[in-house]
């Protein structure tokens, strides 16, 4: 029976019904057509789904969309803010994080949880934050880098700020 | 404007920002999930439960009567509508002169299942939970017929037949070289080595699962296919070839991105064939979007080949012959491309970059109730480079010589160039022992013996293992066509039937052309995936860079030739008077000029176009010098890869940073088979043990990363206009031998001696660990 749902996606106030067997992921790719957020498994592995839920990386594919009633969503779509793009974002294409792109999302999603909560990470708590993402294409040598490069950009940008 | 139209630094050779990119990262790629249709529909696979059974009945009443739902389709159906198997063009032969032997392999199974996970009903309906809730209600009645899912149990007398044509379940078999020049050499051979080796099965595993997007148009009776593919025309060609009155000009087939390919989506699959044919008998959009668990069961796998290898060789080490049986599982269905790689390609490269001048091989191609076998990343070259390396390191171990030292010994000499090797196949150029010796020396080769001793002194086994290596690109379709417009809003459009699949192939393309036209890297758009633009082979074995870059760089001169004359036309002078430079001709000496887009807007059809096709006259031989140290903490078994150095003759380099991405990348996909991955199936019953990312093990993040890559771009292809060889598969082939070879070198340390040579792939903790003690599991011919 569908079920009304209010949640906010990328600042966006979101007012929807919803089945109750409707996964978050669902939502998000089908009737709101953000389809930057990836399905790549079925056994929540792959991490191509991540997304952030008031800040912290969740696995759409793993959660009802109804348990973010009330709660705030970030896609990739809602990474960059205005013209420019995120620094993870930015970083990525900076030390060609990707190739077929297609883990790209959720990964830079883990990436911008990780670097929110522990801003200067080491090497071994970058790979430990992205055990949950799968990549085929690049090895993660150059998305580790990636997430070095993102994490000196931020911190040059935070040393900047007023 | 001339200002902004300075090339920059964005032209071959230089390390540019993709220009892929922007769209990927925002979330804005196009990949085929991602596009919705109005009127859209869903359609569902249900799949055999069973590895080998008679289809006795497919009731598909209650699925048909459940809400949503538009039409169900069954294998009995399809073949009374005309729908013609796959079709197998291999031109193999059986032992007795047969051709090759495979069960038809057909959209929806038909009386016959014969693996886990072939697709047997399909189901379309309002929405993908209906179509799925359906086709799960799809009831089959089955009688159920015995399994074998290995090549050696299928060979054996009694095992049950997939097909009347091949009571031995062989489809096809091969043999290369001189067997009684083998059997003299062998006689006569100082030292002798063997091994029992096997590649096992790996899935691709390409992180977008396959989906296909069919309409039909009944205005223009048009049928256009959306799907996740390497080769788009020949999708096209499959699809014509098997729906009955489905014609070449009716069909377009479009690619978006493509999250991954490697090889698994090249040629055309029973489910693309469903989806379309569902898309015309229903008037309406048809969406299918594979599940993991349907990419692990029905989808390509790689690998899995059973093999005894034998070298021979003088006093001095000279490698004096090759013997080589092989049993390669193709699965159920020997598909064109499963045989060929195992019985002719790997082959092709099998004495690799040693002077050997006489081999004896006999591939043999084994139908067992598994998926079918095809292409993955390296396609036969891994299997047979990775034999042959496992041999030179047994050769060195038994003659008591330094590894590197026998390679040296056996290499063939740039003098020698080209080179005819014993499978007839010419290399154009390669300076072997030039890359071997810059691997030697970024790998610190000579230091090795004190790493070893300060890994003793914390309790770890250090090995160390070298491939020295080589391998075929190009799939052997060397032509390529390509079409230039240059419009006059100020871009130039380059339409090529090479496939983009995450590789840059775009970046690199769009680097050639600003090389030629001398305009900013934004003024050039690439595309791909549109059998109404261009038709080709696509991409595969490497060959986009070197065949379609050097179509590409082909086509974008040609454009400029074509402008050259009509800028003389305008300019009333002669073309040759005419000097160009970043998108203006320019009469010499004057400052009489026309820009190359305001030229276009000036012809009737306001473009400049031309349609170039343009070939390169053979193969490419990419080759490397990979070396690996290891580490085993005896306790556990668990192998840490510790370092990584490789030297890799690619010939000239367009884009840096994407060979090194193809290159590292690509040997992580290596170091998985070495390690980690396995695509297992049951003994008994043929069960997809593996078939989900919880039970097949992807390398992760916390793998190896710390490489140290060079390139060697002294050696240019000649072949091509380039220079550049194919490095897609490069780092793939090279990884898994150096890997497990040193592996092997850390255990012969611990006292195993050539008994370390029993270890099969993927050489996990536990492997490692039983070998420590002595326990090797049976012989994989047992």
């Amino acid at each position: 029976m569908p079920t009304p749902l209010r949640l906010n996606v990328n600042g966006h106030p979101v007012e929807i019904e919803v089945e109750p067997h409707t996964l978050l992921v669902e939502l998000l790719r089908g009737p709101l057509a953000l389809t930057g957020t990836h399905v790549g498994c079925d056994t929540a592995q792959c991490g191509a789904c991540t997304v952030l839920i008031d800040g912290q990386a969740v696995k759409s594919c793993s959660m009802l969309a109804l348990q973010a009633q009330g709660r705030t969503v970030t896609t990739v779509e809602g990474l960059a803010q205005g013209d420019g793009l995120h620094p993870v974002q930015e970083a990525f294409i900076a030390c060609h994080g990707l190739q077929c792109g297609f883990c790209t999302p959720g990964m830079m999603m883990t990436v911008v949880d990780l670097l929110t909560h522990e801003p200067q990470p080491s090497e071994a708590e970058i790979v430990h934050a992205l055990e949950g993402n799968l990549c085929r294409c690049t090895g993660y040598v150059n998305i580790v880098a990636a997430v070095q490069q993102a994490a000196r950009a931020l911190a040059a940008s935070a040393g900047s700020a007023p | 404007m001339s200002a902004s139209l300075e090339a920059g630094r964005y032209g071959s050779g230089q390390t540019v920002r993709r220009i892929e990119d922007p769209a990927l990262v925002a979330g804005r790629g196009q990949f085929t999930d991602d596009v919705v249709l109005p009127g859209q529909t869903w359609l569902a696979f249900h799949r055999s439960s069973m590895a080998h059974a008679r289809i006795i009945a497919v009731d598909t009443s209650t699925a048909a009567a459940m809400p949503g739902v538009l039409a169900v389709f069954t294998g009995a159906e399809l073949v009374a509508a005309g729908v013609k198997p796959i079709a197998n063009a291999a031109p193999f032969r059986r032992g007795d002169g047969s051709p090759t032997a495979t069960p038809p392999r057909r959209a929806l199974a038909h009386e016959f299942v014969r693996h886990v996970g072939e697709p047997v009903a399909a189901v379309v309906a309002d929405s993908l939970g209906a179509a799925r809730a359906a086709a799960d209600a799809v009831w089959v009645e089955y009688d159920e017929l015995p399994a074998v899912a290995d090549a050696v149990s299928a060979t054996r007398p009694g095992a049950p037949a997939l097909c009347p044509e091949a009571p031995d379940n062989i489809a096809a078999e091969m043999r290369h070289g001189d067997a009684a020049a083998a059997a003299r050499a062998f006689a006569s051979a100082t030292h002798t080595v063997s091994l029992e080796i096997v590649n096992q099965r790996l899935a691709p595993v390409p992180l977008e699962p396959r989906c296909v997007l069919a309409a039909f148009d009944r205005s223009s009776g048009r049928l256009t296919v959306r799907l996740s593919s390497q080769m788009p025309t020949g999708v096209l060609n499959g699809l014509c070839d098997a729906i009955p009155e489905l014609t070449r000009p009716q069909v377009r087939v479009v690619v978006g991105d493509v999250g991954g390919g490697f090889g698994m989506k090249t040629g055309i699959y029973p489910e693309d064939i469903v989806v379309a044919y569902a898309a015309q008998a229903l008037a309406r959009p048809v969406k299918w979007v594979a599940e993991r668990v349907e990419e692990f069961t029905s989808a390509a796998h790689g690998r899995d080949v059973v093999s005894r290898a034998e070298l021979a060789l003088d006093a001095d080490g000279r490698v004096l012959a090759l013997r080589v049986r092989s049993l390669a599982n193709t699965g159920a269905y020997a598909t064109a491309t499963g045989v060929a790689i195992q019985l002719l390609i790997g082959p092709w490269v099998s004495t690799s970059v040693y002077d050997i001048g006489v081999i004896d091989m006999h591939y043999t191609a084994v139908l067992t109730n598994t998926a079918s076998t095809g292409a993955y990343r390296g396609a036969g070259r891994p299997e047979a480079i990775y034999i042959t390396e496992r041999l030179m390191d047994a050769a060195a171990r038994e003659m008591k010589l330094d590894p590197a030292e026998l390679r040296r010994r056996n290499l063939i000499q740039p003098e020698q160039m080209p080179y005819e090797n014993a499978m007839g196949q010419t290399y154009d150029c390669g300076r072997f022992e030039q890359i071997l010796d810059r691997g030697l020396a970024l790998a610190d080769w000579a230091g090795f013996a004190a790493r070893r001793e300060e890994a003793g002194r914390r309790g770890r086994l250090r090995g160390r293992g070298i491939a020295t290596f080589l391998e075929w690109t190009g799939g052997n379709v060397f032509e390529e066509r390509v079409t230039v417009s240059v419009t006059p809003g100020g871009f130039i459009e380059i339409f090529s039937a090479t496939q983009a699949m995450g590789q840059g192939i775009a970046t690199s393309y769009a680097q050639l052309a600003v090389g030629v036209f001398g305009v900013p890297i934004e003024r050039i758009r690439i595309v791909q995936g549109d059998t109404d633009r261009v038709q080709g082979f696509g991409s595969a074995g490497s060959r986009s860079l070197f065949t379609g870059g050097s179509a590409v760089q082909v086509a974008s001169e040609r454009t400029v030739a074509r402008a050259r004359e009509l800028a003389g036309e305008a300019l009333e002078v002669a073309p040759a008077d005419l000097e160009y430079a970043a998108a203006r001709f320019t009469v010499a000496g004057t400052d009489l000029s026309i820009g190359l887009f305001e030229l276009a807007a000036k012809q009737p059809e306001a473009r400049i176009f031309i349609d170039s096709t343009s070939a390169v006259s053979g193969p490419s031989w990419p080759n490397g010098c990979h070396i690996c140290e290891v580490e085993i903490d005896p306790a556990t078994g668990a192998v840490e890869v510790v370092a990584y150095a490789s030297v890799n003759d690619v010939g000239r380099v367009v884009s840096p940073s994407i060979v090194r991405g193809q290159l590292e990348g690509g040997a992580v996909q290596g170091i998985g088979q070495a390690l980690c991955e396995r695509m297992v199936y049951s003994a008994d019953n043929a069960q997809a043990i593996s078939a989900s990312l919880l039970d097949y093990a992807l390398p992760r993040a916390d793998g190896f990363r710390a490489f140290r890559t060079e390139f060697d771009t002294r050696v240019p292809c000649t072949t091509n206009r380039l220079g550049v060889k194919g490095v897609g598969e490069l780092g793939t082939i090279g990884a898994t031998p150096a890997v497990v070879n040193a592996v092997v070198d850390a255990l012969d340390s611990a006292g195993l001696g050539r008994d370390a040579e029993r270890v099969q792939m993927p050489l996990t903790s536990e492997c490692v660990w039983r070998a420590l003690r002595r326990d090797f599991g049976p012989s994989p011919f047992a």
